[in-house]
This record gives structure tokens, sequence and C-alpha cells, in this order.
């Protein structure tokens, strides 16, 4: 179980949001999605990594929304980089 | 300025405004979106297809609205002052490409307004419907009307010169030409290209991209120059 785990949001200019799973979770599997992933594998890496980005995050009471992007793409190479690619992608293709 | 010319340099204008990203950018992430939300490939074509009508929509209003405000201003033959001022627009234009187009950091990000860009992205993941994406593409043309001003001004001063049939024409083939990227990219995405490795592909040669826009308007900037300006002193002299 993780304790709570404040996001900060843009640098500073958006109010932080607690962590949620679901949120982190769904964010990657439509990156898997993207780069062409089945369903299945989708799910079951977005799993695998929002699991490793709780355990990172347990030592850590307060984090950056662009941290956790870093670092879930990190994880989420070595499952599927073309989606890890996109992943990282997402906030600076425009 | 004869009639193949004319046309020619309004190719190449279309052509330094294909060379432009902002809509390739949203159009990539709006596959994207579409893809993530597990909407269908049909759903995804005519998502994209919509997004493409309204780039082209737009880009065709802005050359004619140009073209009829010089048409209303100067008539036939827009004076030599003018002509010089547009050539010195694109030189400045190009520039302006070659130093400071693309942000230095990772990716694709474009030197628009951040707001802008902002926009255009909550858009993009906010897009469900035909209708909105036509919108997107209407946008995503106007987002970059700081760059694409100069080809355009360039061609609409060249299409006044034409007779009206040949004006029609001249909008539709810079019209075409402008939209090659997008189309080629649509057809990538229709046809299964993974969008990692369209975007992989533009990232590693975002700097030549950038470097063709900026050389490509160099050039035209020239050509019209010492064809028009200089051509036609030398003539009355």
């Amino acid at each position: 179980m993780i304790q709570a785990v404040d996001i900060i949001k843009h640098g500073g200019s958006r109010p932080t949001e607690k962590f949620l799973r679901d949120k982190l979770h769904s964010s990657l599997v439509a990156a898997c999605l993207s780069a062409k992933a089945p369903e299945g594998q989708a799910e079951a890496a977005a799993d695998a990594v929002c699991d490793k980005v709780i355990i990172w995050l347990q030592q850590r009471p307060e984090v950056t929304s662009h941290d956790i992007r870093v670092v879930a793409a990190r994880h989420l190479k070595s499952f599927h980089p073309e989606a890890a690619y996109l992943y990282e992608q997402h906030k600076i293709t425009i | 300025m004869d009639i193949l010319s004319s046309l020619a340099i309004v190719t190449l204008a279309g052509l330094i405004h294909a060379s432009f990203q902002l809509s390739v950018s949203v159009l990539t992430l709006l596959s994207g979106h579409t893809i993530g939300a597990k909407r269908s490939h049909a759903k995804l074509l005519r998502l994209t297809s919509s997004f493409i009508f309204g780039t082209g929509l737009m880009t065709v209003l802005l050359l004619s609205f140009t073209s009829l405000v010089l048409l209303n201003i100067f008539g036939n033959n827009a004076p030599q002052l003018i002509w010089a001022m547009a050539c010195g627009l694109m030189v400045c234009v190009a520039v302006a490409i070659w130093v400071f187009y693309y942000r230095h950091e990772k990716g694709t990000t474009l030197w628009i307004p951040r707001s802008m860009a902002t926009y255009l992205n909550k858009r993009t993941k906010l897009t469900k419907l035909s209708g909105e994406a036509f919108g997107l593409g209407l946008s995503s043309v106007v987002g970059e009307i700081l760059f694409i001003i100069a080809p355009l001004f360039i061609s609409a001063l060249v299409l006044i010169q034409l007779p009206a049939v040949w004006q029609l024409i001249g909008i539709g083939i810079y019209t075409l030409v402008s939209m090659l990227s997008i189309i080629t990219v649509w057809v990538l995405i229709g046809s299964g290209h993974t969008l990692a490795r369209i975007q992989q592909w533009r990232e590693a040669n975002k700097h030549f991209m950038q470097f063709t826009a900026g050389a490509g308007l160099i050039v035209l900037g020239f050509f019209v120059y010492v064809y028009q300006v200089l051509g036609s002193s030398v003539g009355v002299i």
C-alpha cells in the first residue's frame, strides 16, 4: 500500500494532485495501444510499470508529474520500446 | 511574369509551406489519442480525413483572402516596393526558421506561442467527432501563421497578376502542394505504419526539415527579387 504522494503539476503552475494509480495505468495503456500493442499486452505492461513506479514513489512524499513520466517511460521501455517512446514524446510533440 | 513561371513560384512556395510541421504534429497526436482510446480504424480515418480537409480549407481561405486584399489595394500589378518588401519578408522568415523554428530540446516542440500549443494539445485529446477534427485542422494552420505568411504572401502577389481561371488553378496547386506532408503522414497512418516510427523519423530529421524550409525561402526570395525587382528595373532602364 502506498502512502499519499503529492504530484506537482506543470512545475507548480497548476494545483498539486494525489497520485492515482488508475490515471497512470490508463495513460500507459493508451501509449501501448497507440504503438499497436495487443490489448492484453498493453494491460500487462501497464500493470508491471505501475507497480515499479509505486515502489519508486514509496520513499518520496512529493514528486513532479514530469518525474513520474520519466520513470514510467524508463520502465515501459523494457516491455515495449515504441510505446515508451510515444509516452515520452506525448508532451513534446507540438 | 508568364503563367509557367508564376505557377512554378506558387509550387515552390507550396513546398516550403509543406515543410512546416505544426499540422503534422497535430495529426500525429490526434492519431495517437484515437488509437489509444480503442476507437476503430474507420473512426481514425474519418477523424484524420476531416482534419486534413480542415487544413486544406483554411489554406484556401488564407491564400484567397490575402490575394483579394492585395488585388483590392494594388489591382493586377503590385508596385516594385511591395515585391521588394515580400522578398525581405521571406529572408527574415527564413533566418527566423533557421534560428528558432524548433525549440532546443528533445522532441519536435515548435517555436509557436505556448498558449497555442497547449490549446492544440488539449483540443487534440478531446477530439472525438469529425467536426471537431475539422476545426482542429483549421486551427493548426492558423497556429503557424507567423511562418506561413511568407510563402502565402508571395504566392498571393504572383496570383493577382494572372487571369481569373489561372488564379483558381494557382490556389488549387498551392493548397495541394502545401498539404503533401500531411497527406503522406495520413497515408502512412492509414496503411498501418506505427506512430512511433513516424515520430522517430520526424525527430531524427527535424534539423534537415528546418534547414530546407529556410533555404527554400531564401532561394525563392532571391529568384523573385532578381526576376521581378531587378529584372523590371533593368527593363525600364
